[in-house]
């Protein structure tokens, strides 16, 4: 029996060197042209006429409009989310009631709805058209084609972000120090800021933090609701729509770069959180 | 099959898991390796199984040396501690699992698979369970179906990680004269680890008592019992 | 009646949260997506039919559900390999290519479209690198594929990616004792233990891909009956003010949707009744 060859020191848990090395060049070879290179491409046309031409892009007045309307619109929706997937963590893992899977579905639902169909739901309950929307109108007050519409598209997008990175926290975390602080006679504020908040502090920041990345991104529900009217509702996404089909490559790339930095900021806090804090996430962040 | 454990030492890093150790295990024999945790125990029983290389040393069976023997072609029927049965697999598909993946030159038909699983559930006293699933069964239940499916490879020998560690006393007991019987009638060499002394002495014909990556005695339980040669033994087995 | 449905609880603040979650989730969702359903319900079935049934609805539905579901089946490959590189593997870059992973929920989808475009057009990059080679991939049905790997291609991985990293070692060693190949081990006992999550990213990536519209349409070409996605032939009606075609085609678009989450929550179910988790 010693005449059988020896098997080298692999351990029975791995794949040969050579497979190893196959599908790590592989997976980088595909990430490589999927995720570096556009980004790439996206700062490189900006730059095409130099740093100064992508800068002035940025400046005239549809620009600076775009940019603002970007800024209030997730200025508004996100913390309204915010609350929203805080009021909704807590009614959902506190108490126990019939019916608590629906109201999960429910609240899921958004990530399964294609963007324009939630533009269009919106347009459809809304517009002009529309029982609530005609009235709204005659009031003065229109929703689509303009800001509040801009902002209900975007909420609908985002809806489940934040309540998502908070439940499974928060069933983990239990309900015991919420009890204890109870029987030690706090109300219920005080229960939820001295005891709750602290504890779901970076998991909220997490989700707000994907939320808004997304918020500001948004383009399908918004370029539906939003009439894309230069200056007034046109949002950065459209704005770069709009500078694109106009062949107006550089500021379309430039506002694109401004976006894709917003996105590179949003992967590497996230990754630090993830880092630093994956004890005070959800699991399925912890790596 | 007998087993000669020639001066096998074993490094992780700059941390030695086991200094130079030498042990003949005769063939048939029911070994106990006990000590307590880090002793080197486990850390040995895999480097016989195959699932760790010694960093100097040999493994002999049956004289012929098997240090760089793959795990695959050891043919060592291993259970594990946590008994590592595959949770989408049935308790039948489970025991089959080592027959069905043999090449195709050696594997045995359908039909003798079937008959071979049989046999070994009826020898762990589990004729009815073979549809079910390992979430569906009891601690006990699982140790014993880990074990048939170990012996379905018509193993040359039987190496055991804490056997009864995760389990209760009154079924550790119960489960204690299973593997006693299960090793007369196989006759297969059977080497356990343990760091429970009573389960080792009530049970091993040969106890191997280790502690900080050494040998510090092997000996007859009574023997040990009555003549510890270390202080270590002394006060490890009268703990 | 509320107590007969909700348990009895010293917790406070139920009627505020459980207030806020059901008026914001009434206004935001529920409110919306039923003013499609009542839409979809004042012309019946017939009369979805008969916009649907027209040959560009026809096209646009099915070239988008055909093209995810090639993209979803190649995320599916390419996220199981990337979460078991990423897990198992170690090599310089790890960790940037594991942050780099999520890209595609973080870029605004407008940016990854132009960017796509701006790369595999005939004059961009790869574009140029592929018409040498005889073959166009802006402005094709192939284009709008790559868009959807890359709309999808996080999901895959970061569902798989957490099973990996629970698989016990002790599993592998008992399949490789009982003389298991490593290709075997592989294929019998870890693809099984993946098969669920990976299905459930796979359902995830394509009820996304189905449904996107900013990477997509400015590298599809948007040629009606060859590379018209539906959401795009939505937004077209719209323009026309054609709302009852636009709510036509959205209806079956949010059919697709219901279906796919039934599926992903179905998988679910299956898994844990099976093997015990998820």
């Amino acid at each position: 029996m010693s005449d059988i060859p020896a098997q080298g020191f692999r351990r029975a848990t791995e794949e040969t060197k050579g497979v190893q090395v196959l599908l790590i060049l592989g997976v980088v070879a595909c990430m490589t042209l999927l995720l570096f290179a556009p980004l790439i491409a996206v700062f490189s046309a900006a730059l095409a006429d130099g740093a100064v031409a992508a800068v002035q892009s940025l400046g005239n007045a549809d620009a600076r409009s775009a940019i603002v309307l970007t800024l209030t619109v997730t200025a508004i929706a996100v913390p309204l989310n915010a609350a929203f997937g805080i009021a909704a963590a807590w009614a959902i893992t506190k108490f126990e009631f019939r019916g608590k899977a629906f109201l999960i579905t429910l609240i899921d639902l958004p990530f399964s709805v294609s963007p324009v169909v939630a533009g269009l739901c919106l347009v459809l309950l809304f517009g002009a058209n529309s029982l609530i929307g005609g009235w709204l109108v005659a009031q003065g007050n229109p929703i689509i084609f303009a800001l509040p519409g801009i902002v209900l598209a975007t909420m609908f997008i985002t809806f489940p972000f934040v309540a998502r990175e908070l439940i499974p926290v928060m069933i983990e975390q239990g309900k015991a120090e919420e009890e204890a602080a109870l029987t030690l006679g706090a109300g219920g504020w005080r229960v939820f800021l001295t005891v709750t908040l602290p504890n779901i502090r970076w998991a909220l920041l997490y989700g707000v933090l994907l939320c808004n990345a997304r918020a500001m991104g948004e383009f399908g529900a918004v370029a539906v609701v939003s009439g894309k009217i230069r200056g007034q509702t046109a949002t950065m996404p459209i704005t770069i729509e709009m500078l694109y089909n106009e062949y107006l490559s550089v500021a379309a790339f430039s506002m694109a770069a401004l976006l894709a930095l917003l996105a590179l900021v949003t992967l590497a806090l996230k990754t630090a959180l993830e880092w630093r804090y994956a004890d005070q996430l959800a699991a399925t962040h912890r790596h | 099959m007998h087993i000669d454990i020639d001066e096998i030492s074993k490094e992780f890093g700059v941390t030695a898991a086991l200094h130079p150790v030498s042990l003949a295990i005769p063939s048939g024999a029911l070994v106990a390796l006990l000590g307590p945790s880090g002793s080197g125990k486990t850390t040995l029983l895999r480097i016989l199984g195959g699932l760790e290389f010694p960093t100097a040393g040999r493994v002999l069976f049956d004289g012929a040396d098997a240090t760089n023997l793959s795990v695959q072609d050891r043919r060592a029927g291993f259970v594990f501690q946590s008994y590592a049965l595959f949770r989408h697999m049935t308790v039948f598909e489970n025991i089959a699992y080592g027959l069905r993946a043999r090449a195709k030159a050696a594997r045995p038909s359908s039909p003798e698979i079937a008959r071979r699983v049989t046999k070994l559930l009826d020898l762990i006293q589990l004729p009815q369970i073979g549809d079910r699933y390992p979430t569906q069964l009891s601690g006990g239940q699982r140790q014993r179906v880990a074990l048939a499916r170990a012996l379905a490879i018509e193993p040359r020998m039987l190496l055991l990680d804490e056997p009864f560690g995760a389990l209760d006393a009154k079924v550790r007991k119960e489960l204690r004269q299973g593997l006693r019987d299960i090793h007369d009638t196989t006759g297969l060499t059977t080497v356990f680890v343990t760091h429970d002394q009573e389960e080792a002495m009530e049970l091993a014909d040969l106890v191997v008592v280790m502690s900080m990556g050494r040998i510090e005695q092997v000996g007859k339980p009574e023997d040990v019992r009555a003549r510890p040669k270390t202080q270590f033994v002394r006060e490890f087995i009268s703990a | 009646m509320i107590k007969g449905i909700i348990h009895r609880s010293p917790m406070p603040g139920l009627r505020l949260s459980m207030g806020i979650t059901l008026a914001m989730l009434s206004l935001i969702v529920i409110l919306p997506i039923g003013a499609l359903l009542s839409k979809g319900a004042s012309f019946g079935l017939e009369g979805i039919w008969a916009v649907v049934s027209t040959e560009r609805s026809m096209a646009a539905l099915f070239l988008s559900f055909r093209i995810s579901l090639f993209a979803a089946l190649i995320n599916l490959v390419l996220g199981v390999a990337t979460a078991w590189v990423l897990v198992r593997y170690r090599f310089p870059g790890r960790k940037l290519l594991d942050a780099a992973v999520d890209l595609p929920f973080a870029l605004p989808t407008a940016v990854a479209g132009i960017a796509l475009t701006a790369l595999y057009a005939p004059n961009g990059f790869l574009g140029a690198m592929a018409k040498e080679a005889g073959f166009k991939i802006a402005y094709t049905q192939w284009g709008i594929l790559i868009a959807l790997i890359f709309v999808g291609l996080p999901f895959v991985t970061r569902t798989v990616q957490p099973v990996i990293e629970e698989i016990e070692r002790e599993v592998e060693e008992a399949s490789a004792t009982l003389g298991a190949s490593r290709a075997y081990t592989l294929r019998r006992v870890i693809l099984p233990m993946l098969t669920p999550a990976a299905l459930t990213g796979f359902a995830l990536a394509l009820a996304r891909s189905v449904g996107e519209y900013g990477s997509v349409i400015f590298i599809a070409g948007n040629i009606p009956l060859r590379t018209e996605i539906a959401p795009l032939l939505i937004v077209i009606r719209l323009e026309e003010f054609d709302y009852d075609g636009a709510s036509a085609i959205g209806i079956a678009m949010l059919v697709i949707s219901f279906v796919m989450l039934f599926v992903i929550n179905g998988i679910q179910i299956w898994s844990r009744r099976r093997i015990g988790y998820v």
